[in-house]
């Protein structure tokens, strides 16, 4: 032990006086201890990402689309498929009424809307109630739309008031100023009370029954399946359709729970069942003509896309901390080559091989620990406050990665200070005493 | 504590045959003697001193260093005689130039797993012994030849050696600190402890109770 803290405090004492070797051979162990941070802290933001989605809206979902992508061989062969329509959504909710949701949607783009005098552009999306039971949060004021304004295709919306967007950097902003088509309308309704009011869209007059807030993005559970779908007014599905907001057969998106993760494949089965007694559907080939997307595929897909990606990383890492390991051992041996008078004195008054080997091993290990500290400091910086003052999200850096972080630095210089601190016990004493 | 050598051979590598530094050396020295190796220049008188010291190994023939046969010790034994047994005091001093004074001297009890505070007094006593009172801070940039052989002597001395071998101690010291150094060096050896001593002054040698005298690499009594 009192060798060991000797060996500490010469090392202290050399570290101190080559300051421009010790930092560069420290650097590179520091970059790895950064690189490995990041890496880590992005695997487990995923995880974390999972795990709050599972919680919002559990795993039992679906999402039936039509197929647009069909490829024929020639034009005669076209048929288009089926478009799915609201009649179809009503009869599948009545032969599976066991489904927590089903809600299907169809959306307009670049919509005129007037209020006041004045006239912006918009997005309307025609919902069903069910709209509601999906697994974003918003603050509701007024009421939401019932069954009686779906059944009776009236005339009535509610409005998205958008939530402040977190700060962004220069380069976002200004690709947000180029496609921000509906920023008029944003602000219209972020200062205007709207509820209750009539408005024009497209030239139909609406009642606004209700204005949904969106949540401060800093109380959103965030989500890997892009959740952020950009809202603006939602009106019947069957207004929009009646008045001829959509082409008589543009197709319905519908999102579907299931409600229970144990009957998901069943229900998948009885869904496609459903399709194929109501359009022919058919399960295998190009001959699909609709796309039902699981939404716990398209997570393991996104995950699994995202652990590919950090592998990438960490396996940067790895490489930085090898290139950083190799530094240490080129110093260490220059650093033996440089001393060996001082190892033929140490050894001539009595210090053993084994004094000399734990001599340069400490050396080289503090110089990874100082790597590994100074590495986690950067790492820890550049995740949480750099990166939110650049507009990105903060990394998840638990208390435990930066300290497996300076370990494979420690570990790193020590495996590689092995054959250095080897060559120098390894001098014979009188013939290290020679050198010059 | 004996040093018995029996037709001690030391080749260098080099060239179809070696080149011989020793070439059948024999001898004894007992406790407390004051042995002064002397020959000119590259007659092997080095290198015997640091066969005698552990510090190198022997091509041929035979060493025993207080009854233990040399060949046959192992690394970790040699270092801990050299620790223990052997203390060096040489003509470029050695010491570690980064270094204190004190922290030289400290630097064999530290190998020896001393106490941090028995270690300092110790080291302090002895810097005092060799007239280095008031420059233990003092690195040996800082201090004279004579000193810093001063600094050496006392560092020799840490661990209560039973020999102390000096290589050429006065080569780099002008004569008053040579003398200096000698009468020290003879002071210990009143003490009991042995000296080998190579040198090349001749009035140091006749000082000696006996001389060992190399021509090539051989004994020339």
């Amino acid at each position: 032990m009192r060798a060991l803290l000797n060996a500490v405090k010469t090392g202290f004492s050399e570290i101190w006086g080559h300051k421009t070797r010790s930092v560069l051979s420290f650097l590179a162990i520091a970059v790895g201890s950064v690189v490995f941070i990041d890496a880590f802290s992005a695997i487990f933001a995923t995880y974390n990402r999972l795990q709050q989605q599972k919680a919002v809206s559990g795993m039992a979902r679906l999402k039936l689309t039509q197929n647009s992508g069909l490829a024929y061989a020639s034009t005669e062969d076209y048929t288009p498929p089926p478009p799915i329509q609201y009649e179809d959504v009503v009869n599948l909710r009545e032969k599976m009424p066991e489904l927590y949701m089903i809600s299907p949607e169809v959306r307009t783009w670049h919509n005129v809307f007037e209020y006041g005098g004045r006239r912006m552009v918009t997005s309307l999306t025609g919902v069903t109630p069910e709209w509601i039971k999906r697994d974003y949060i918003y603050m509701l004021r007024g009421r939401f739309l019932d069954w009686h304004d779906v059944d009776n295709k009236l005339r009535v919306c509610v409005l998205m008031r958008k939530s402040a967007l977190p700060p962004i950097n220069g380069f976002y902003k200004s690709r947000m100023r180029q496609w921000n088509y509906t920023a008029n309308f944003d602000t219209m309704v972020d200062h205007n009370d709207l509820l209750g009011k009539t408005v024009i869209i497209d030239g139909f007059t609406f009642t606004v029954i209700g204005i949904l807030e969106e949540l401060p993005y800093s109380k959103r559970p965030s989500t890997i399946l892009g959740s952020n779908q950009d809202y603006k007014v939602l009106a019947p599905v069957t207004t929009l359709s009646h008045y001829g907001f959509v082409r008589p057969n543009q197709s319905l998106e519908v999102n579907i729970d299931t409600g229970n993760e144990r009957t998901f494949e069943e229900s998948i089965r009885r869904l496609k069942n459903f399709l194929k007694i109501r359009f022919g559907y058919e399960e295998s080939g190009d001959e699909e003509y609709f796309i039902i997307e699981n939404q716990l595929d398209l997570i393991k897909e996104r995950i699994g896309d995202s652990i590919k990606a950090s592998l990438v990383t960490i396996s940067l890492g790895m490489l930085a901390f090898i290139a950083g390991g190799i530094g240490i051992m080129n110093v260490t041996l220059a650093t033996v080559f440089a001393r060996t008078k001082e190892i033929g004195i140490r050894r001539a008054i009595g210090a053993s091989r084994g004094d000399i080997m734990l001599q340069f091993i400490v050396e080289a290990v503090m110089l990874g620990l100082i790597g590994g500290v100074l590495g986690s400091a950067i790492g820890y910086l550049w995740g949480v406050p750099v990166k939110v003052m650049v507009g990105m999200d903060a990394s998840h850096i638990k208390p435990w990665m930066p300290l497996v972080s300076v370990f494979i630095a420690v570990m790193t210089a020590f495996v590689f200070a092995i054959y250095p601190a080897w060559v120098a016990a390894g001098l014979k004493p009188a013939d290290a005493l020679r050198a010059e | 504590m004996t040093i018995r050598c029996s037709d001690l051979v030391k080749t260098y590598e080099g060239g179809k045959a070696g080149w011989p530094a020793l070439r059948g050396v024999s001898f004894e020295i007992k406790a407390g003697e004051f042995v002064a190796v002397t020959g000119h220049s590259g007659c092997g008188k080095s290198t015997l001193l640091n066969i005698i010291g552990l510090l190198d190994d022997p091509s041929g023939g035979q060493y025993e260093f207080n009854g233990r046969d040399v060949l046959s010790m192992s690394d970790q034994e040699r270092s801990s005689a050299r620790l223990g047994e052997i203390g060096f005091v040489f003509q470029a001093f050695h010491l570690l130039n980064r270094l204190s004074s004190i922290e030289n001297v400290c630097l064999p009890m530290m190998y020896a797993g001393a106490d941090a505070r028995e270690m300092k007094a110790r080291a302090a006593s002895l810097l005092h012994k060799v007239g280095l009172k008031g420059k233990e801070r003092k690195t040996p940039l800082e201090l004279s030849g004579g000193e810093r052989q001063r600094v050496a002597i006392a560092r020799a001395l840490a661990n209560s050696p039973k020999i102390i071998l000096a290589d050429e101690p006065t080569g780099n010291l002008d004569s008053v600190s040579s003398r200096e150094i000698v009468d020290m060096l003879f002071g210990l050896n009143a003490e009991g402890i042995t000296i080998i001593m190579v040198t090349h002054d001749k009035e140091i040698a006749a000082r000696a109770r006996r001389n060992i005298r190399l021509r090539d690499g051989r004994l020339e009594q």
